[in-house]
């Protein structure tokens, strides 16, 4: 229990709507298949638009599909895609990053300029390059975005990757005669993954965006997979006559997206030092007051 | 400073009414502005209006071309720049009688001259030899200034409707070319003529020497509207009087449900386009075999895709075409779902197992590609069929392509099942037939519905080459060759669906979806 402590301390430190949402997010993604009351992909064309009921909590879409299930499973959908969009593209970008930082010199420079490349070309427009090329599906999509994504992680992995070479520690590993595989399967890459990943829930948020704005264009993920962008466009055309099919799917999006943004800047706003309040200013002190009690009874 | 809640709430009041004036206001001043003007919705630029080339919409070019006759309703034909006309000799002589009197918009006389200037510009070229007037033209006779002779090499099948299309038939003033004989201006016989035409709208007013009777109002205003939406929007706003026609401005179903919702006058007519669904058992193994396509067909439901997805303004499919069209042939019933059955004729064909069936270890999976661009409200459909395929253990994968890749795709065969729409009146059903079915028939555009060169082929060449009496009886026999081996499977004819404002009275929807329909329109204002 001690060892959940430091945790606790630090979720207790983030906003609880934030916090709440993503969690929310990340179980019923996590167990959507076991939650979702009723197949996302059986239609019932003649109870198609139905509204909330008691067989259909959140009502059904424009091919009788029930609304609720959908939503759950689309959860995972996107849970699973945005997962493996940020884990491709970490790892190409820590990779690429950590290496950059460790040799420096022309292969640093070599890599930070495909870098540069990557970043001054927007996202989207990349990921849209990519599926052209290939054709539309999930795994495309998900290397498409992959593609788009890296030179960010890679840009700060070889910051941290630069910062971390330059600590004493890593200088006594070197006099000591250390491989290098050693400092960079030991000391760099570990300090690296930690610190980056911390940008990746802020990213998270974008990322959710990004793949529902490709299965928004029809480029994403295929039918009858349920994916909360595909919703979207799904039921644009009923707009007008039925907004809760557009309202349901928007909400979740919107959610799930603000959730993660916020969480991302409050753990990097946490990361910075902050100047003291009066109120942790007085728990210092209490505590440099108790050092001297220690001492005494020493 | 602060702010009162009594300041507060003069100022919100102040807003709200001001917003409401103006959109009152800018609602009187458009329709001032419209006044005599009737304003029409078109998805594209009307684009290069040469009669001779493929590529502007065609209702803008109704507008100021004509043709010799017209298509009617049934498809009786019309007299329009020729009044009379006469088959002689099987089938291989045309003897035309022109209408006199008719000036092009250019002042420039119509007669005999004219018609041969015009004809000669197309007919007997290779580009134009999908037109059997053109494929077996051999000569033109001039006999005096209003009567003009045409010969063929062979009897041409379905000549008057092939002179009724919108291009290359039309009549083009010679006048309006340039010195190397190449289109320069749309100067036509119709009673419009355009005033300006850009990359958002194509003006028109009346024609005044034209020699039939003028709308009642002067102008028409073809307005580019790219997104469906926004028509809808215009239309409601006041800025658009009529929005529709498939090749004009499509109106979904579900569009045309919310504005008769919000009390706009829709106007749906069964229409002469099908949604037909082809097989290509050169790709898909197991479609070879026609119990596996019949299982297909029968495993779709049709009445519930008319009903929830057309909002009941489609009718199921049973056949290539609708009885709208003339040599419809003999119409059978749409096929209605049985999933049962379906599921037997799959298991006697050997496909066993579930949830997906498999034979000699192959799961029976097949592709349907789509283009919602090219098909409207195709990605919907195919959804549905998914979830109906699934239901008889046929693992239904749907890819989306866009309208280019559609086209290529579609041509190099690179599809299980596929969508196709039949070309509609005038074209049909011969366009179809020989456009889509005829293996001989090159068609670089949209690709081949079904083909047989051993057992359609020569059905399809008897029914081209029968005349009069036996036309009816040779095509019912191509019909009856698609429906015995479950060739292709129809599924809806496709509504034609138009909406317009309280201004307009008297609309009704055109015969072919290649016209405008602005005849029979009158202004109220």
């Amino acid at each position: 229990m001690n060892m959940l402590n430091p945790i606790f301390a630090r979720l207790n430190k983030m906003p609880r709507a934030a916090l709440i949402t993503i969690g929310l997010f990340v179980a019923l993604g996590t167990f959507a298949p076991w939650l979702a009351p009723q197949d996302p992909s059986t239609q019932s064309l003649l109870d198609a638009g139905l509204g909330p009921s008691a067989a259909h909590w959140l009502g059904t879409d424009h091919l009788g599909r029930d609304t609720f299930s959908r939503l759950i499973i689309a959860a995972n959908t996107s849970l699973v895609s945005v997962g493996s969009v940020l884990g491709v593209a970490m790892t190409i970008g820590i990779l690429l990053g950590t290496i950059a930082g460790y040799h420096r010199g022309w292969v640093d420079d070599l890599l930070m300029r495909v870098v540069d490349v990557g970043l001054s070309i927007p996202s989207l427009i990349i990921s849209l390059a990519v599926i052209g090329i290939v054709g539309p599906g999930y795994w495309t999509m998900v290397l498409a975005l992959a593609l788009a994504w890296w030179p960010m992680s890679g840009r700060i992995s070889r910051a941290v990757a630069v910062s971390i070479m330059s600590k004493p520690h890593i200088e006594a590993l070197r006099v000591l005669g250390a491989s290098p595989w050693r400092i960079y399967f030991g000391h760099l890459l570990p300090g690296t993954i930690g610190a980056v990943m911390v940008y990746a829930t802020a990213d998270a948020g974008t990322a959710a965006l990004a793949v529902a704005t490709l299965s928004f264009l029809g480029l994403g993920i295929q039918p009858p997979t349920p994916e909360w962008g595909q919703m979207l466009v799904d039921a644009l055309p009923y707009l007008e006559s039925d907004p809760r099919q557009v309202l349901l799917p928007g909400l979740a999006l919107t959610a799930a997206v603000i959730g993660f943004n916020t969480l991302g800047e409050s753990i990097a706003l946490n990361r910075i030092p902050k100047p003291l309040t009066r109120r942790m200013l007085a728990i210092r002190r209490a505590e440099v007051a108790s050092w001297g009690k220690e001492n005494s009874d020493a | 400073m602060s702010v009162k809640r009594r300041t507060f709430l003069q100022g919100a009041v102040g807003a709200i009414g001001l917003a409401i004036a103006q959109g009152a206001l800018s609602k009187i001043a458009y329709a001032q502005g419209a006044a005599g003007t009737l304003r029409v919705a078109i998805a594209k630029p009307a684009g290069n209006l040469d009669p001779q080339s493929h590529y502007a919409i065609w209702a803008i070019q109704d507008l100021m071309f004509e043709p010799l006759v017209k298509y009617g309703k049934g498809g009786q034909i019309e007299p329009c720049l020729a009044t009379d006309w006469k088959i002689e000799d099987g089938g291989k002589t045309l003897h035309l009688t022109l209408r006199q009197g008719v000036t092009f918009q250019d002042g420039t006389k119509f007669d005999a001259a004219s018609c041969k200037w015009n004809l000669e510009r197309w007919m007997g070229l290779d580009q134009f030899s999908w037109m059997n007037c053109s494929k077996h033209f051999q000569s033109l006779e001039v006999v005096d200034d209003y009567h003009v002779t045409l010969h063929f090499k062979e009897p041409v099948l379905a000549l008057m409707q092939e002179l009724s299309y919108t291009r290359p038939t039309r009549f083009l003033s010679p006048k309006s070319v340039g010195a190397d004989g190449k289109f320069k201006e749309p100067v036509g016989t119709g009673p419009w003529r355009q005033i300006s035409a850009d990359d958002t709208q194509s003006v028109f007013e009346h024609h005044e020497g034209y020699w039939g009777e003028l709308p009642s109002y002067e102008r028409l205003e073809a307005k580019v509207v790219p997104d469906a939406r926004s028509r809808v929007a215009a239309l409601r706003a006041g800025e658009l009087d009529l929005i529709g026609g498939f090749w004009i401005a499509p109106l979904t179903p579900e569009e045309g449900k919310q504005l008769e919702a919000a009390g706009f006058n829709v106007v749906v007519d069964p229409g002469n386009v099908t949604l037909v669904m082809a097989y290509n058992p050169d790709r898909a193994e197991a479609l070879k075999d026609p119990a596996v396509r019949r299982a297909v067909s029968i495993g779709i439901d049709r009445a519930a895709i008319s009903k929830v997805l057309y909002h009941g303004y489609a009718k199921p499919a049973g056949n290539m075409f609708s009885s709208a069209l003339p040599y419809a042939g003999t119409q059978s019933d749409a096929p209605v779902r049985d999933a049962a059955a379906a599921s037997a004729l799959l298991e006697k064909a050997g496909w066993t197992g579930s949830p997906i069936r498999s034979k000699d270890g192959k799961p029976l999976t097949l592709e349907l590609v789509v283009s919602p661009d090219a098909v409207p409200g195709s990605r919907v459909i195919a959804e549905v069929i998914q979830s109906e395929m699934k239901e008889i253990g046929i693992d239904l994968v749907i890819r989306s392509v866009d309208h280019a890749s559609k086209h290529t795709d579609m041509l190099e065969q690179k599809y299980d099942l596929g969508f196709f729409l039949t070309y509609g009146a005038p074209y049909d059903p011969f366009g179809s037939i020989v456009g889509l079915c005829l293996s001989t028939f090159h068609n670089d555009v949209e690709g081949k519905l079904v083909t047989d060169p051993v057992n359609l082929d020569p059905l399809i060449n008897a029914a081209m080459a029968a005349t009069g009496d036996q036309i009816q009886p040779t095509i019912q026999k191509v019909y009856d060759w698609l429906r015995d081996n479950d060739a292709i499977a129809p599924l809806v004819y496709v509504p034609s669906i138009w909406a317009h404002s309280k201004r307009v009275h008297g609309f009704s929807s055109p015969v072919t979806e290649y016209d405008m329909p602005y005849e029979n329109v009158l202004l109220a204002e």
